[in-house]
């Protein structure tokens, strides 16, 4: 039965039965029957013991680096780019936004990248380095401030309240001394919200800033879970640092 | 019409040489008209290729087959003007993006259609601001997709799809003179056009959708001239309006072959009249709707290969 998946899927392709897998991402159901509903390598994941029976057949947005047939994480060298295809936040799903503006009550982002849940789940740290491999790039642009152009309108919009900032002592968090204009945040998606924003938390201790400017314009480097510091200047600046890994 | 007031526009009127009566009738002669060289369910070929725009999430180009006669123009002119064209189209989808701070709250992707004809498409010069039959492309474009879309999978966000029409067909032979059955035929051409490569630009743009929805059309003609009696109406499938000598009605359909789905119907003319072979009891317009699917199931196979050739160049790649 293994045999007959076919390698790669293109929408409306039938991919097989309901009742020997159940259908994942990019796949849809029709008359017990899946289909593909996007263009893309053909990923089988093997049924897992404890809780489910039936391996699930989904098709990958994110195009191996070698070859469909062998997707292993091992393969993903540094150097190769990997094209990721608009994914759209989702409730638990790891953001990466920058801040626009900081208010009493709450702090504004807009969401640069989302990032693949599947390899930040994993426990490999060679997976997380080429991981944050990937988004440097991402971030380094981000952070500059000639970038802070119009494209913000082109972003999703996110809210951090004043009570997703840290998991303890919410009603002394003083937003002020969390985050910037600029600093770049890693985040969980909480909620979709309302018509314009996400609600996003960093109330974890891997959640918080991840790259932020000194007030003299140098990239700072984290010394504690709430106070970064300038190499240059050596002032110290208070923020919600995210756990470094 | 709104005149367009920020843009210096192109002087109105034609886009080709200006025929005139007593050339027509010295110069060309009835031999001169397009004729239809291929089969009644024989379609045009058809160049679909994606991936082209870099800056759009997804795009593709489309391109039909130009008649023959117009080949055969080229290597003996008679005339400075071509005696039919083919459509060319581009189309880019730009999403899924966020929707503007003023819309409301929506739960599925919103779809927006924009259909352009550039200024030198057709015949007569389009103006930069779009026009009704523009608009109404939109529609019926918007209408074709919206089904074959899986909007719930992408909440809050909203997709665009421009689609540029680089050469459109033409309504009629341009040397005929306006009778009774015109009406504007090639645009019924242009709409399928628009569908499949909406289509494959949705794939490209890896938004979920239940199958590729491909486009096609069907007509009854009648080729004879009016008076004689063998001029029966017949059924054909993709016909090219410049070839005939009269539609009397057409039928576009947007078609998913996986599910046998028809996302959209226009219908067009009076499809009571056709003569169908002996034994078939379907009326006129079954056999049209029938037709125009079979031509649908045929540009869904160039559809289907275009997506998996891009699927196949991009893996290639990485």
């Amino acid at each position: 039965m293994a045999t007959s998946i076919p390698p790669v899927a293109i929408p409306g392709q039938r991919l097989g039965s309901i009742s020997t897998y159940s259908a994942g991402p990019g796949t849809h159901v029709q008359q017990s029957n899946i289909y593909a509903s996007i263009a893309g390598p053909v990923v089988v994941d093997p049924a897992q013991p404890k809780t489910q029976t039936k391996s699930t057949l989904r098709v990958s947005r994110i195009l191996p680096g070698t070859s469909p047939a062998a997707p292993s994480p091992a393969s993903a060298a540094p150097t190769n780019q990997k094209p990721r295809y608009n994914t759209l936040p989702a409730v638990d799903s790891i953001v990466l936004a920058r801040v626009t503006r900081v208010q009493k009550r709450q702090a504004t982002v807009s969401i640069l990248v989302v990032l693949d849940e599947t390899s930040y789940s994993t426990t490999d740290p060679s997976k997380l380095a080429s991981d944050n491999d990937n988004v440097a790039s991402i971030l380094t642009t981000a952070a500059n401030p000639e970038n802070h152009s119009s494209t913000d309108e082109l972003r999703f919009q996110a809210l951090i309240r004043k009570e997703d900032v840290r998991a303890v002592e919410k009603d002394r968090v003083v937003m002020d001394e969390m985050f910037r204009v600029g600093d770049i945040v890693r985040g969980s998606v909480l909620s979709l919200g309302d018509q314009s924003f996400y609600y996003l938390t960093t109330a974890r201790n891997d959640l918080g800033v991840v790259m932020a400017r000194s007030e003299a314009g140098n990239m700072m480097f984290p010394v504690s879970w709430k106070e970064m510091r300038d190499p240059v200047t050596g002032a110290g600046e208070q923020r919600k640092v995210a756990r470094p890994y | 019409m709104m005149a367009d007031r920020r843009r210096i526009n192109g002087p109105p009127g034609g886009t080709r040489p200006a025929v005139f009566a007593s050339n027509l009738q010295s110069g060309t002669s009835a031999t001169d008209r397009a004729q239809r060289q291929r089969q009644p369910s024989e379609l045009r070929k058809i160049f679909l290729k994606t991936g082209l725009i870099p800056t759009a999430s997804g795009s593709s180009y489309l391109e039909f087959e130009p008649s023959a006669s117009l080949a055969a123009a080229r290597a003996n002119p008679k005339s400075l003007i071509p005696p039919s064209s083919a459509l060319k189209l581009a189309c880019t989808v730009h999403g899924p993006k966020p929707l503007p701070r003023s819309a409301a709250f929506s739960p599925n992707l919103v779809l927006t259609t924009h259909v352009k004809y550039a200024p030198f498409a057709a015949r007569q010069r389009k103006g930069h601001i779009r026009d009704s039959s523009e608009r109404d492309l939109g529609v019926h474009l918007e209408t074709a997709l919206r089904g074959a879309i899986i909007a719930e999978r992408w909440p809050k966000s909203g997709l665009d799809i421009t689609i540029t029409i680089l050469e459109a067909e033409d309504d009629r032979w341009w040397g005929s003179a306006p009778d009774s059955h015109d009406a504007s035929w090639g645009m019924m051409n242009v709409l399928a056009g628009c569908i499949t490569a909406a289509s494959a630009a949705i794939a490209d743009a890896h938004i979920d959708c239940l199958d590729l929805v491909a486009g096609g059309v069907a007509a009854i003609v009648s080729d004879e001239p009016s008076g004689t009696s063998t001029g029966v109406p017949k059924l054909m499938l993709d016909t090219d309006p410049a070839e005939h000598r009269s539609i009397l009605s057409a039928c576009v359909v947007a078609y998913m072959p996986a599910r046998d789905e028809i996302t959209e119907l226009w219908l067009k003319g009076d499809s009571s009249k056709a003569s169908l072979e002996d034994g078939d009891t379907r009326t006129g317009h079954e056999a049209l709707i029938d037709g125009a699917v079979d031509a649908a199931r045929g540009a869904h196979t160039v559809l289907a290969e275009a997506v998996r050739e891009s699927l196949l160049r991009t893996v290639g790649q990485a």
